[in-house]
């Protein structure tokens, strides 16, 4: 899930939260009356173990004790990002992360990071498609004091008029440092806003377009926040050196205290039948490298074109390796060993809210001319429609994928990611917690369903090419 | 200075020792996952000259085969038992290492042994992992950072040290497949070896990896790595580029790494343009003025010395301003030091974030590397917080006048820049 964090890449790397080096653990399907029940998987031991409750006010907890150094990680993660910004204010939700540093009713503007950096902390946020999340990690006699911060920006967020300008700009640089100087970024922003549409809960970027950047107010900033952020949207998970009880003091102190408010049901209007657009190729004199994009709508742990259709979130994931997880996979098999390409692979992830993608790439290598790359592309589709998948191959995907779960303990900043990106869109913890058994329970003819569950829909094509070079 | 700052947490660390390597250990079994990081000096600079990016193709060719594994088969089993292999070659030392599961633990020796001491080298695996490289270095290049970063570093540092590690297309695309070869018998010695571990993992277990890693490299001296030249950058350089947005590196000599005003710098840089918000750069540049995302500037460690470097983005209209607010800061912090209020915050940053470094294994065993580099003692980081308090505000003040030269601050910025 792509998202954005407030900061540079330029902060100090001397402690930055680990990033998951596994593979992200995705989730199940959310236990709704009008599934049938999936065949009963037997229950591995939970990645994290996690200890779940929740507030009178709505507020859910997720706490892992990680034992170690004496720190902790504070995540504070709301259900709504950017695929939740109002029709022509894309961007309002990464926006209002930004402001959200511009103090509260007993914080001063800039004194959250600043206060963290005093205790020797460090702080960031992010926002993606379905969730925004703050979050800290502290010496653990520390944690007391950014839950307070945390909970008084949640209550009562100043957004100080003088402030909102030179945030703007700020994030007006932001978007063409990520985006608008780099031509990759800017074809697969073009990509995405072509195959699902520029104004398409899915098709808009995370940052928002540059225009409705422009366009959004202070005022439309109060109303996100008081639509949104509210204890019952809210997941907080702590992850590090702090005993249950004393965790359930400082939430009950610090969170306990605010109303709740009711919750509003997030939407996410389902996509048409197919891509938008079949083809999008862009030459652009910035590039050097060609890039081909092969992308179909596919179902989630939460959307399916049916109910069915959920049940091949998981399934889908096993397909991603078996087709283009790196070395060994079909495609590095077919493209890259086989000298046409320098790169290739497949992207899928599970646990989006509301429909997702299937997505193949391709960097041809050298001359190979681009007709011939998506021939193979097609062919290799066409393959494992008509041909299927061994035992083995679903056998390894499983292994490979599975093996390295456990890495995801050495760090604290897995957990909360995993945990609260779960939560904070609906699934179950055990989404999380039992996703390595969901993984190895999977079977041939369940990623045979899910491939056609997807492969014999319409799918976009997009090439990024250098100026001069034809696509097909 | 108040009671309420952590002492400089650290965990405790072994020296581990066998075949005559040394290793530092940080063992700690609270999760099952031991990672292990080395490095000898040496790396890109040892490439010839024209041969750029030799050190780090072959460090990228390790792990696709050795001994009796084909590429397919090395990649297979390093993902069967979901390790993870990282050799890379830097502007001055060769480094590798793995992270795995401590059940993994005998299996990742058994295929870094093999990728250390028998990589295969097979043709078709170094032209499809050359093709990668090229497409990489041209991609590196698409954008204005990478344009402004290659064009800094050649100027402040001409000869080996100042080109792209990685090497470029032209000279990928050149190197003879006996130079690649060569690589490994080039770069590893057990003299100037460092390593360390962190995790699962026993003194004992350490000791067999070492033996089985490092046993067989020969002792001599490493290749002479050459002496970085003086920096010599100067004034602003543009780089000419279709962007939106301008991209700009600066830069000017930093101290040794053996100074012993180094830690006192430290202080300085993170007071004047260190991480979070809390920098003087980033209040003037983003915070007041909107002028970028981000800027920071911090020392690069060069085979003993070290480069001030740093970098921000602004759209092409405001690089002449946001250029004018940095100079207007590098020059104010050299006058006259940080303020008392600056040297304590900064100093109870440095001092209270110092448990934060020890929440993974990769971290830890990033850190004890980054020690030994250093020549540090093992308590060096158990006496910091003492070495930081007492640090008064004149002597902070009087670093930062040698420190900083706001008169030989070098820029270089690619894009469509106005005002410079």
């Amino acid at each position: 899930m792509p998202s954005l964090t407030r900061r540079a890449a330029l902060a100090t790397a001397a402690a930055v939260p680990a990033v998951l080096a596994t593979r992200a653990p995705a989730a199940p399907p959310p236990s709704a009356p009008a599934i049938a029940a999936p065949p009963p998987i037997p229950p591995g031991r939970p990645l994290f173990g996690a200890t779940l409750w929740r507030m009178p006010n709505g507020l859910r907890v997720a706490y892992v004790g990680t034992r170690g150094a004496p720190v902790v990680a504070h995540y504070l993660f709301y259900g709504v990002g950017s695929g939740d910004d109002p029709a022509g204010r894309s961007g309002l939700a990464h926006f209002l992360e930004h402001l959200m540093f511009k103090g509260s009713a007993h914080v001063a503007d800039g004194e959250f990071s600043r206060r963290v950096a005093r205790e020797g902390g460090q702080d960031n946020a992010f926002t993606s498609r379905d969730v925004t999340a703050y979050h800290q990690t502290v010496e653990a006699t520390r944690l007391k004091l950014v839950a307070m911060m945390e909970a008084d920006r949640l209550r009562a967020p100043l957004f100080p008029a003088d402030g909102v300008e030179p945030e703007r700009a700020v994030i007006l640089e932001e978007r063409r440092q990520r985006t608008d100087s780099n031509p990759r970024a800017r074809f697969r922003e073009a990509y995405e806003a072509a195959m699902w549409g520029a104004q398409h809960w899915r098709g808009r970027p995370i940052i928002g377009w540059a225009d409705e950047i422009r366009a959004i107010t202070r005022q439309d900033m109060l109303d996100f926040h008081q639509r949104w952020y509210t204890p019952g949207n809210a997941v907080l998970v702590v992850n590090g050196a702090v005993e249950e009880d004393a965790l359930r003091r400082v939430v009950e102190d610090e969170y306990g205290g605010i109303e709740g408010r009711e919750v509003t049901p997030r939407r996410r209007a389902a996509p048409s039948d197919a891509p938008l657009q079949s083809r999008l190729v862009r030459n652009d004199a910035g590039v050097r490298e060609a890039q081909m994009l092969r992308s179909w709508i596919a179902p989630s742990l939460t959307w399916g074109r049916n109910d069915a259709d959920r049940e091949h979130a998981i399934p889908l994931e096993v397909l991603a390796h078996l087709l283009g997880g790196g070395p060994g996979s079909r495609l590095h098999k077919a493209l890259v060993q086989s000298g046409l390409a320098v790169g290739a692979g497949a992207g899928y992830d599970s646990d989006d809210l509301g429909a997702s993608s299937f997505g193949l790439y391709v960097t041809p290598r050298g001359d190979t001319a681009p007709a011939k790359l998506e021939a193979e592309v097609e062919d290799q589709i066409c393959r494992l429609l008509d041909q299927g998948v061994t035992e083995e191959e679903v056998a390894r995907s499983k292994r490979q994928l599975t093996a390295g779960a456990l890495m995801s303990l050495d760090g604290l900043g897995a957990a909360p990611r995993l945990l609260g990106g779960a939560l904070a869109i609906g699934l179950p913890a055990d989404a999380v917690e039992q996703w390595p058994a969901r993984i190895r329970a999977v079977t041939p003819e369940a990623v045979m369903a899910a491939a056609r569950s997807v492969f014999t829909h319409p799918s976009m094509t997009g090439w990024l090419l250098p100026e001069g070079v034809r696509a097909p | 200075m108040s009671d309420t700052i952590p002492s400089g947490f650290t965990l405790p660390v072994q020296v581990v020792e066998a075949g005559g390597v040394t290793a530092w250990l940080a063992e700690d079994h609270a999760v099952p996952v031991v990672s292990l990081s080395f490095s000898v000096p040496g790396g890109a600079s040892l490439d010839p000259e024209g041969r750029e990016g030799a050190a780090a193709l072959a460090a990228a060719l390790l792990t696709e085969g050795a001994g009796d594994l084909t590429a397919n088969a090395f990649q297979e089993a390093v993902r069967d038992a979901a390790i993870s292999f990282s050799f890379s070659s830097d502007r001055d030392e060769f480094s590798g290492g793995f992270r795995c599961l401590t059940e993994a633990l005998p299996e990742a020796v058994r295929l870094a042994r093999l990728a250390l001491s028998a990589p295969r080298m097979d043709p078709t695996d170094m032209e499809r992992v050359r093709a990668r490289a090229i497409a990489g270095a041209r991609q590196a290049l698409e954008n204005p950072r990478g344009q402004a970063g290659r064009a800094f570093w050649a100027t402040a540092l001409p000869g080996p040290f100042g080109r792209p590690p990685g090497g470029t297309a032209e000279s990928l695309a050149s190197l003879p497949g006996e130079l690649l070869k060569g690589v490994p018998g080039r770069q590893f010695h057990r003299a100037g070896l460092l390593v360390a571990a962190s995790g699962a993992i026993t003194a004992e277990q350490l000791r067999e990896t070492l033996a089985t890693l490092f046993g067989d490299w020969p002792a001599g001296d490493p290749a002479a790595v050459p002496v970085p030249p003086a920096f010599a950058a100067r004034g602003v350089q543009v780089v000419r580029m279709e962007s939106p947005q301008s991209s700009a590196v600066f830069g000017q000599p930093g101290l040794a790494v053996d100074d012993p005003d180094w830690e006192a710098a430290g202080v300085v840089m993170r007071v004047l343009a260190g991480g979070g918000f809390s920098s003087r750069l980033m209040n003037a540049v983003r915070v007041e003025r909107g002028l970028a995302y981000g800027i920071g500037a911090g020392a690069e460690p060069v085979a003993g010395r070290s480069v001030i470097i740093g970098s921000v983005a602004t759209e092409n209209a405001r690089m002449g301003e946001t250029l004018s607010v940095l100079r207007a800061e590098w020059a104010r912090m050299a006058a006259s030091g940080p303020t008392d209020a600056e040297r304590e915050e900064a100093i109870a940053y440095l001092t209270g974030s110092q448990p934060l470094s020890f929440t993974s294994t990769r971290q830890v065993a990033g850190i004890l590397l980054a020690l030994r580099r250093n020549k540090r003692p093992l308590d060096w980081l158990a006496n910091r917080p003492a070495r930081l308090a007492a640090l008064s505000r004149e002597k902070l003040a009087e670093v930062a006048a040698r420190v900083l030269r706001p008169d030989e601050l070098a820029v270089t910025v690619a894009g469509k820049p106005e005002g410079v």
